[in-house]
């Protein structure tokens, strides 16, 4: 909380810079450690960029998967981390890119470089069309109002069979003449989804320093006194919602395409948002690190659960996914860069805060 | 219109079962501010108990629902002192995270116990049913349709009657307060879900009675009904489940009548929304419920 009240107060004092003048400012007078830990970053990009060389294909899959959950995390993070709110629907952008990629491909014949964007497009467009009803909501209501919009667009998709298969599934062709775009191998999506993953945690750090990241930060602690402010808190809104719908509309692509084969029950599964919300509070959210942590660190948990414990890997899940919610509330990396600062490491202080 | 008929009849009753199922949720929302996403998973836990009861000792369903709601009321209990007060002053999501960590938790061990099998109870008056004129009703949906109603009559008037109801509602409506006229609120949150968890224990036993269960589906599609009965019901009003429960009920069985495939829940959906959208406190919900900013 006392980062978030002080990038507020430096909303109140800082004069209006544009995102330009945010950046050379940003790479000039960061500490010393702000700087390395982007650098880290960079070099953590570029030794998984040259990885695919050498990993074998389990390793490479499960890889693809860690960056995919990543990019969504980090798109959570931006609705319900920085502008403070939780949306319980946002599998719905990723069920209408997989939907507009696959029915572009499929029925007319479109390269995946057209079906892409045009999923992006759709994504946006529903962000706005349900953005400005529904977040007007707040708290569960706007919780509520997502995730009954995730399922009404299942059940759409599902009984809109001419168009999209509807419960049966649809198909992308991938092989031979009837491909749009040749399919891209395991090396191919690896690639494809680093590079996602890696632009969503660029966009979400541009963000975080940027003036709009600071009217998010706004919306989230005070929302009548960012609106005195001047800021205009429903374009804010909005648009945040429609930033984090293009990063998953476009992880839904790029998904849709992997899989080749898929039902409306697949990439509409309200577990996808459940991960998504899990991961970023897990990690810490609000910040940047804290979804990239968390998504990388409980896809790689889960997995090796699933490969190690057989039938009660989910039961152990769900006991870790509670033990975590008690004692780390606030998230993994700001409990620990708290306990830094504060010099003082203690689980109980965090029960204290929350607790009855 | 004999058909209409028929599918009114179902509907109302259907509404009574799932206004079974919303009422404690709706009660633990109210009061706690807390969405309980394993009230569909306490839900199955009554069910599997009313089940075992029913296979070894012979016991009829109706007679098990006194035993279940106990049960259930100590796990609720026991659930809320233990886990969800530790984090009641978090934000939002982490309650919702807990609860839903919970629920993976009660489900898998109920699947690692009971295998993810459909089961029912079997009744000798379950399937049987009288008819009024065309209009056929079964015995085993009417009784739980008439316990619904029972039950929430009962819940109003201990809400608005007795000492435990005004506290629970005074906690509900400003806990600081509450706390300094000496009402201790960990205790009252504890029973407040212990009711909740044995209201979802015993529309459990009822839905195993009129038809079947299993850990991997049931659970998530009653969680959500009862979100969706309880939006639109509202909160603040013991009868707003009750409410909701029949419009829900009404619909989904009229509207099955007149549209093909699943699109009576898309239509669900989006009565969901334009409720949320233009009236947020509900049919017959309090207004002071959604005007709480809670982020």
């Amino acid at each position: 909380v006392s980062t978030e009240t002080a990038s507020l107060a430096a909303l109140l004092e800082g004069r209006p810079r544009s995102l330009s003048e945010q950046v050379v400012e940003w790479s000039r007078s960061r500490t010393l450690a702000n700087s390395w830990g982007a650098l880290a970053l960079v070099a953590l990009f570029a030794a998984m960029l040259g990885l695919e060389q050498v990993i074998e294909p389990g390793t490479m899959r499960l890889l693809s998967a860690v960056f995919m959950f990543v990019a969504m995390a980090q798109a959570w993070n931006i609705i319900g981390g920085f502008t403070g709110y939780a949306s319980f629907g946002q599998v719905v952008f990723f069920g209408i890119g997989a939907y507009t990629t696959a029915v572009l491909m499929n029925n007319y014949h479109a390269s995946f470089w057209v079906a892409m964007p045009a999923a992006i497009v759709g994504g946006v467009l529903f962000a706005v069309l349900i953005g400005l009803p529904l977040l007007r909501l707040r708290g569960h209501y706007f919780a509520i109002a997502t995730l009954g919009a995730a399922e009404g667009a299942r059940e759409v998709v599902n009984n809109l069979t001419p168009l999209t298969g509807g419960g049966l599934g649809i198909t992308i062709p991938t092989f031979g003449l009837e491909a749009p775009t040749p399919y891209f191998g395991k090396p191919g999506f690896y690639l494809a989804f680093l590079v996602l993953a890696a632009a969503s945690v660029a966009l979400s750090a541009l963000l975080a320093r940027s003036k709009f990241g600071y009217a998010m930060v706004a919306v989230h602690e005070d929302e009548a006194a960012a609106g005195a402010l001047g800021i205009n808190t429903t374009a804010v809104k909005v648009i945040a919602f429609a930033v984090s719908a293009a990063i998953v509309a476009c992880a839904g692509a790029f998904y849709a395409f992997q899989q080749i084969e898929f039902y409306p029950t697949d990439v509409f599964d309200a577990n996808f948002t459940v991960l998504m919300v899990i991961m970023v509070v897990i990690g810490g959210s609000g910040s940047v690190i804290g979804p990239l942590v968390g998504a990388s660190g409980l896809e790689l948990l889960s997995q090796y659960l699933r490969i190690n414990l057989g039938s009660v890997n989910q039961l152990i899940f769900g006991a870790i996914v509670v033990v975590v919610v008690v004692f780390f509330p606030q998230g993994v990396v700001n409990f620990f860069r708290d306990a830094w600062q504060a010099r003082r490491l203690s689980f109980l202080d965090n029960i204290r805060r929350y607790r009855l | 219109l004999s058909q209409f008929l028929q599918a009114l009849a179902y509907g109302v009753v259907q509404g009574g079962l799932l206004a079974l199922v919303a009422v404690g949720f709706s009660l633990v929302w109210g009061v706690m501010n807390v969405i309980n996403l394993s009230h569909g998973a306490l839900a199955v836990t009554g069910a599997y108990l009313a089940w075992l009861l029913n296979l070894h000792f012979g016991l009829d369903p109706l007679l098990a629902v006194p035993v279940v709601g106990a049960a259930l009321f100590v796990i609720g209990y026991v659930i809320q002192r233990g886990l969800i007060n530790l984090v009641i002053n978090a934000p939002i999501f982490l309650t919702l995270l807990l609860t839903f960590g919970l629920s993976l938790v009660i489900l898998n061990a109920l699947q690692l116990a009971f295998s993810a099998d459909d089961r029912t109870i079997d009744t000798s008056y379950a399937s049987q049913s009288f008819a009024i004129g065309v209009v056929n009703i079964p015995y085993g949906r009417l009784a739980a349709g008439l316990l619904a109603v029972v039950i929430t009559i009962a819940l109003a008037t201990v809400m608005t009657r007795t000492r435990l109801g005004h506290a629970i509602s005074a906690t509900g409506m400003d806990r600081g307060a509450a706390r300094l006229m000496g009402i201790r609120s960990r205790h009252i949150y504890g029973v407040t879900f212990g009711i909740s968890a044995a209201l979802a224990g015993i529309a459990g036993t009822m839905i195993a009675t009129v038809g079947s269960f299993n850990p991997t589906t049931t659970p998530g599609q009653l969680t959500l009904d009862a979100f969706v009965i309880s939006v639109l019901g509202g909160l603040g009003n013991m009868y707003g489940a009750l409410v909701g429960g029949l419009v829900l009920g009404v619909a989904e069985t009229v509207g099955g009548l007149i549209l093909t495939g699943t699109w009576v829940n898309a239509i669900a959906m989006a009565v969901l929304i334009l409720t949320l959208v233009i009236r947020p406190s509900g049919l017959i919900g309090k207004a002071q419920f959604s005007g709480r900013v809670e982020v």
